[in-house]
């Protein structure tokens, strides 16, 4: 409902927002209604996220559906949730699954545009709601990549929870079998290393924008290969 | 002049817990400078502790010592529909009893049935004592510098500075919560299939320049968790409510609401990841 708006009708809905901010508390705490020492702890934790009146959950989600249908877990979310590593059983069940949702272009992989993939590849904006919310309309969402990888230690300071990418193309080169490879990577790392904390971006970006970061990681002209 | 009061501010405040004393105190009251040079001093090659020199060299100048001094004449002003202070609200270490209060939060409070987190405790009282409505200012607004929320909230941390994390695990409740609060750290979900151990697993990672501390390195940790903090990037005194609402929203799951199970479950399990490390409070963070 905040979409689509002119500046001003901007502002007005900005203020909406502050204003629902400021009483978004939650009134329905029902902690007192359900007895919590009677379940596991987790489904303490699923009815806390879906009964408790925690979380804003009626929020329209960007990528269509509710705050709510975004908090329901899948199979490799749930077969991910423990601490440490997976051990070899839940390893071989991720991968399976992750290969199963994977959808691989069809014929050639072309490599897009490098300069807007380091566009994409910078950008931190998308899918954010709450507080306050992205708004597709206005904005790409991009990549978030750098949170995680050094892709061009010439630029501003990039993350290290992921490898670095440095010189990716230049050390791997760009043949077909590579570009399915990254393809593969990028929309579903859990195909390589399941569990892995990298989102899932096959649905988060399209087609076109995973080409632009392809070419900023392949691509010989680019920065990361130069 | 303007140091001096600053100077003067803890001071007055370690002679006030002595002259309390008496109280089964994991530990004493400490200058929060001193507890982050120790915790400094004590892990070289921290890369979280150690990110940014201006940090320790700020601190003693804290803005957020100011935000504390106007947290104090708000806690002992009688105000509200019922011309009430606050001196009778029970942290959980009894009426108007601050010292230590903070870092053994949260915990179960039978006049409510609940286990509460610090502010959702401090709201409350608010409510309860001084007759404000849940739509008042005073109480709806939680975040900023000039909020009655996190100037009550600063004023009343800082009287558990230097003292142990050590919160409340005996009663059912409270345990359950805990518990909770684990699953809840650990389990992955949003757009991007993040948990909050994507971001707090290792030592010494970095989402783009920020350092992130570990979980499961105590004294990394103990900092991580030592809000209210005066955030430099935000120039704004910050609480653990807003950094984990934060978090909910970099790691694109729904946004969470303060005073609500699931914040109070994550606080839970934050102070107890923490347990036994001194409270840096209040701390002053990138």
């Amino acid at each position: 409902m905040f979409k689509k708006n002119t500046v001003a009708a901007g502002v007005a809905a900005f203020a909406t927002i502050a204003l629902a901010t400021g009483c978004a508390v939650a009134e329905g705490n029902k902690s007192d209604e359900v007895d919590i020492t009677a379940m596991s702890a987790e489904e303490l934790a699923e009815y806390i996220i879906f009964e408790s009146d925690s979380f804003r959950l009626e929020q329209e989600a960007q990528e269509g559906g509710t705050a709510r249908d975004r908090m329901v877990q899948d199979d490799l979310q749930k077969a991910c949730s423990f601490e440490g590593e997976p051990d070899g059983e839940t390893a071989g069940e991720v991968v399976a699954m992750a290969r199963a949702e994977y959808e691989a272009p069809e014929g050639d992989i072309e490599l897009g545009d490098w300069e807007k993939g380091q566009e994409l590849a910078f950008s931190g904006y998308g899918y954010r709601i709450g507080h306050n919310n992205d708004d597709h309309g206005t904005r790409e969402p991009g990549g978030n990549c750098v949170n995680c990888h050094v892709f061009d230690p010439e630029g501003p300071t990039q993350g290290t929870i992921g490898p670095s990418l440095e010189g990716y193309g230049a050390t791997r080169g760009d043949s077909q079998e590579m570009r399915e490879y990254v393809h593969q990577v990028i929309s579903n790392p859990h195909q390589f290393f399941p569990c892995a904390q990298m989102p899932r971006f096959q649905g988060l970006l399209d087609e076109e924008q995973i080409s632009h970061i392809m070419a900023y990681m392949l691509d010989p002209d680019s920065p990361v290969n130069n | 002049m303007f140091k001096k009061a600053l100077l003067a501010l803890p001071v007055a405040m370690a002679l006030g817990g002595l002259a309390a004393g008496g109280a089964a105190q994991a530990s004493e009251w400490q200058d929060p400078t001193d507890v982050l040079q120790k915790l400094l001093d004590n892990n070289p090659d921290s890369k979280y502790l150690h990110q940014s020199e201006q940090n320790i060299m700020m601190m003693p100048d804290n803005p957020a010592l100011w935000v504390a001094e106007d947290g104090e004449q708000l806690f002992y002003e009688e105000r509200g529909p019922n011309n009430a202070s606050l001196e009778s609200c029970d942290f959980g270490k009894g009426p108007g009893v601050l010292e230590g209060a903070y870092v053994e939060l949260p915990r179960y409070f039978e006049d409510t049935g609940k286990v509460m987190d610090f502010e959702h405790r401090l709201v409350h009282c608010m409510k309860e004592i001084q007759g404000f409505d849940a739509d008042d200012p005073e109480v709806a607004q939680r975040h900023g510098n000039d909020t009655d929320v996190m100037q009550l909230t600063t004023y009343i941390a800082m009287q558990s500075s230097g003292m142990e994390w050590q919160p409340a695990n005996e009663h059912p409740k409270e345990q359950a919560m805990l518990a909770a609060g684990e699953k809840l750290f650990f389990r992955r979900g949003g757009a991007m299939d993040f948990n909050c151990a994507s971001c707090h697993g290792e030592s010494g990672k970095r989402v783009r320049a920020s350092r992130l501390p570990k979980m499961r390195d105590s004294q990394e940790w103990t900092k991580a968790v030592s809000w209210p903090a005066h955030r430099a990037g935000h120039d704004n005194v910050r609480s653990q409510g807003h950094r984990i609402r934060g978090c909910a929203w970099q790691m694109r799951h729904a946004g969470i609401k303060p005073d609500s199970m699931a914040n109070t479950a994550l606080i839970a399990f934050w102070n107890e990841a923490a347990r036994g490390e001194p409270a840096v409070l209040p701390d002053l963070k990138r």
